[in-house]
């Protein structure tokens, strides 16, 4: 690269340039991913809401075998975690892969196709699994016809990221693209020998639910947890105009969940008919697991030290933060949780469905929207038509999820304490966790409340209905202002892993 | 790590160490697990499922009953959460409970394909269930389970029964319930107040008659809105005219597979315990 005889503003400009540009080739592909994605997120919450009144009210809907409350369940599922958070993903892999390696998004049919691909794929998997088709493997219940939908959706979405990487102008390799390049390497890989070992040729008995939760926690370390880790360490740092706080502390996180994040699958299983050696590996990586969460959560910590007045005013910085803090607890829960004393009390309780909730939802659906508020107007041009739907979005978010959370903690708490006990009558238990059922249901109406004000703000972007961008950014409240400038500075570029960035 | 060569290595080698640990290593040792012979002469444990109880595997599967039923009786040695009215902090809750003579070990589950352990116990687990219930409680808890528990939150599966008039007999598979389970199956009915009254007025005396035949003589009034609410209780349990519930194919065959279930039974040396 020559050497630069401008001034620091007119490199400035160049450097906002090349993200126009940047952005403007990503336009198509990246907001179907999202755009689809949304669409899922709204499935995916519809048949929660039906499957969880079933759980308290079990005459809702009965009558249709369509309908029964395993299929919903299944099918629900399928369009949150396949639908809503793998295309949101994707998404954002396609993006900050772009973005960080400074280079333009080429061969976007290539992307349209992924993104059609997988679409039906989730299409086949919840009207398949609605219709009878379900297989009864947990993260895995959509048919079998679907798969091959799935492999090539991904693993167009991996080849294009590797290309994208093999492509850059940038030569640093920020942390974020470390955990993109990994995700997209982890998962086609996971999918591929899952479903071969449990589908296509059938392992014999216990193996396939180990194989199952190997892939099932994976599908959590190894695919979505990187990308909201990787997302976090780019929105952080680029809202506050930061850098992150320890470039060593970000090696460490890596390294150490790329080692053990993988071998955690098996506290799933603690009691169940399998090999003692193997519950017990996954004990001790789980507990491990407290090193990289530490070590991330340090570095986002003291990034935002000084910084958390912010919150106050910007939308995506929020959200992310929300969901890296969630982060943290969920791990740490999740690391106490595989213990064997607290897995005799938590396991086959409705506390595992909180804890799942607080991850897939409170760490990874809300850095997501974090994702969204800040691209999507970059990728439009438009701003966010009302910053009162995104407040509704986010308190609806963030309250649903901990009423969610806590409802079903302390319910399933105490109802694994009854299920130790036989002296409990089993009529006991059903009836003792009906009312925080209940309020799952309360929670999960909420939730979906704030997704409805979500699409709707979506929507009305994607029409091109809001003002336009160089206005600045819908915020929740505006912050005190230097006269001169539209957005606080954020002019300390040196430090920031790029100047280009 | 600006070198893609370090990275790609790095992740390579991190996860081959887990799918080696987690998958290859646990399917060398279990893939070919023999089954169990006491005896040369006795059959092999466990059997494969046969004919109906294997439709019914599939019944099971694509209804997701996985999701709220457990099926792994878990050890003697497990969870110490109660205390026996000695005081005395007791393990085994699954086995007390009568979930199981054993823990489950991975020879119960060679033939099962698909696995399905499960990892919620919204209802009960169901490893042993074939010891616990006949085929006539199974079939009246699949219909409408709160025909036997008024607490339960299973849903029902009335759309694995159907609806028929009787032609000529009662068949001997009909399902022994009251018409508030028959009249809408599925669902619990109860004739409104103003319903309750229309009824009366056709079919009162043949109700009372049928009352006194088989109950006794009332003692309440009848003529009474309280009484009349006492006769409509029974009259619910009494079955309806001209109608019967019974099961379809798979819904036999999903009553076979629950019979079959009985994992938790046959003594294996290494489930001693």
């Amino acid at each position: 690269m020559a050497v630069s005889v401008l001034t620091r503003d007119q490199l400035r400009w160049q450097a906002a340039q090349e993200r126009v540009t940047i952005d403007r080739s990503c336009r198509g592909p990246v907001l179907a991913f999202c755009a689809t994605a949304l669409f899922w997120l709204l499935v995916g919450s519809l048949l929660a809401l039906v499957a969880s009144i079933k759980l308290h009210s079990p005459y809702f809907l009965t009558g249709s075998p369509t309908w029964t409350f395993g299929r919903v369940r299944m099918a629900h599922l399928q369009a949150v975690a396949l639908g809503w958070s793998s295309l949101a993903a994707m998404a954002a892999c396609l993006w900050l892969m772009c973005r960080l390696a400074r280079v333009e998004l080429v061969y976007p049919r290539m992307l349209y196709l992924a993104c059609a691909l997988w679409n039906i794929a989730t299409t086949l998997a919840v009207i398949g699994i609605l219709l009878g088709d379900g297989t009864s493997v947990e993260w895995l219940d959509a048919p079998t016809y679907s798969h091959p939908f799935f492999v090539a959706g991904v693993g167009l979405v991996t080849a294009w990221v590797v290309a994208t990487f093999r492509r850059r102008r940038e030569q640093h390799v920020y942390v974020t693209q470390w955990y993109i390049l990994a995700a997209v390497f982890w998962f086609p890989w996971l999918y591929t020998v899952a479903t071969l070992m449990i589908f296509w040729a059938p392992a014999t008995g216990v193996i396939q639910p180990i194989v199952n939760w190997w892939f099932n926690h994976n599908f959590l370390g190894l695919w979505v947890t990187p990308i909201g880790v990787g997302i976090a360490y780019y929105i952080i740092p680029k809202i506050l105009g930061r850098p992150i706080h320890s470039y060593y502390l970000s090696i460490t996180g890596f390294w150490t969940l790329a080692l053990f994040y993988s071998w955690a699958g098996m506290h799933h299983l603690i009691g169940g008919p399998i090999p003692a050696w193997l519950a017990t590996a996954s004990t001790v990586g789980s507990m491990m697991m407290f090193i990289p969460v530490i070590a991330v959560a340090i570095n986002h910590h003291m990034t935002m030290i000084g910084h958390f007045h912010r919150l106050k005013y910007s939308p995506a910085l929020r959200f992310t933060v929300f969901g890296a803090i969630a982060y943290t607890a969920v791990s740490f829960q999740g690391s106490i949780e595989s213990l064997k004393d607290f897995s005799e009390v938590a396991h086959f309780t409705h506390y595992t469905v909180g804890h799942a909730h607080l991850g897939v939802y409170g760490f990874l659906a809300m850095i997501l929207f974090g994702l969204y508020y800040y691209m999507i107007p970059r990728l439009t041009g438009r701003e966010w038509y009302s910053s009162q739907l995104i407040r509704l979005h986010f308190w609806c978010s963030a309250i649903g999820i901990t009423l969610y959370f806590t409802a079903l903690s302390i319910g399933g708490w105490w109802q694994g304490r009854m299920l130790n006990n036989p002296n409990v009558p089993f009529a006991n238990i059903v009836m003792y966790v009906q009312p925080y059922l209940a309020l799952r249901t309360v929670a999960g109406t909420i939730m979906t409340i704030g997704h409805i004000a979500f699409t709707t703000l979506f929507v009305i972007n994607i029409a091109g209905w809001g003002r336009h961008r160089s206005s600045g950014p819908t915020l929740f409240s505006q912050p005190p202002l230097p006269v001169s400038s539209p957005w606080p500075s954020t002019t300390n570029i040196i430090g920031t892993p790029s100047t280009h960035l | 790590m600006d070198r893609g060569m370090i990275l790609f290595v790095g992740v390579l080698l991190t996860f081959t160490s887990s799918w080696l640990g987690l998958v290859l290593f646990p399917f060398w040792q279990l893939q070919n697990q023999p089954t169990f012979q006491a005896e040369p002469e006795d059959e092999p444990y466990p059997r494969p499922l046969q004919g109906a109880a294997w439709t019914g595997m599939k019944v099971y599967q694509k209804n997701g009953c996985m999701y709220c039923h457990s099926q792994q009786v878990r050890s003697e040695r497990f969870g110490n959460w109660w205390e026996d009215p000695t005081g005395i902090m007791r393990t085994g809750g699954d086995i007390r409970r009568g979930w199981g003579y054993r823990r489950n070990v991975s020879r119960d589950y060679i033939h099962d394909n698909p696995t399905m352990l499960g990892t919620m116990r919204t209802g009960p687990d169901l490893a042993n269930i074939g010891n616990r219930y006949s085929a006539a409680w199974q079939h009246i808890h699949t219909y409408n389970p709160r025909a036997i528990n008024s607490w339960s939150i299973m849903p029902s599966f009335a759309f694995l029964y159907r609806k028929e008039r009787i032609v000529g007999a009662r068949s001997e598979k009909a399902l022994p319930l009251g018409r508030e389970w028959t009249v809408r199956p599925g669902y619990r009915w109860r004739p409104s107040p103003q319903e309750w009254q229309t009824i009366l007025q056709r079919y009162g005396d043949q109700i009372k008659e049928r009352f006194l035949l088989e109950v006794g003589p009332p003692t309440f009034d009848w003529n009474q809105p309280d009484g009349q609410n006492l006769l409509l209780d029974y009259w619910l349990t009494t079955p309806e005219e001209g109608w019967q519930i019974l099961p379809t194919d798979e819904a036999e065959a999903l009553v076979a597979y629950l019979l079959s279930l009985r994992k938790a039974e046959y003594p294996l040396p290494e489930a001693k315990e």
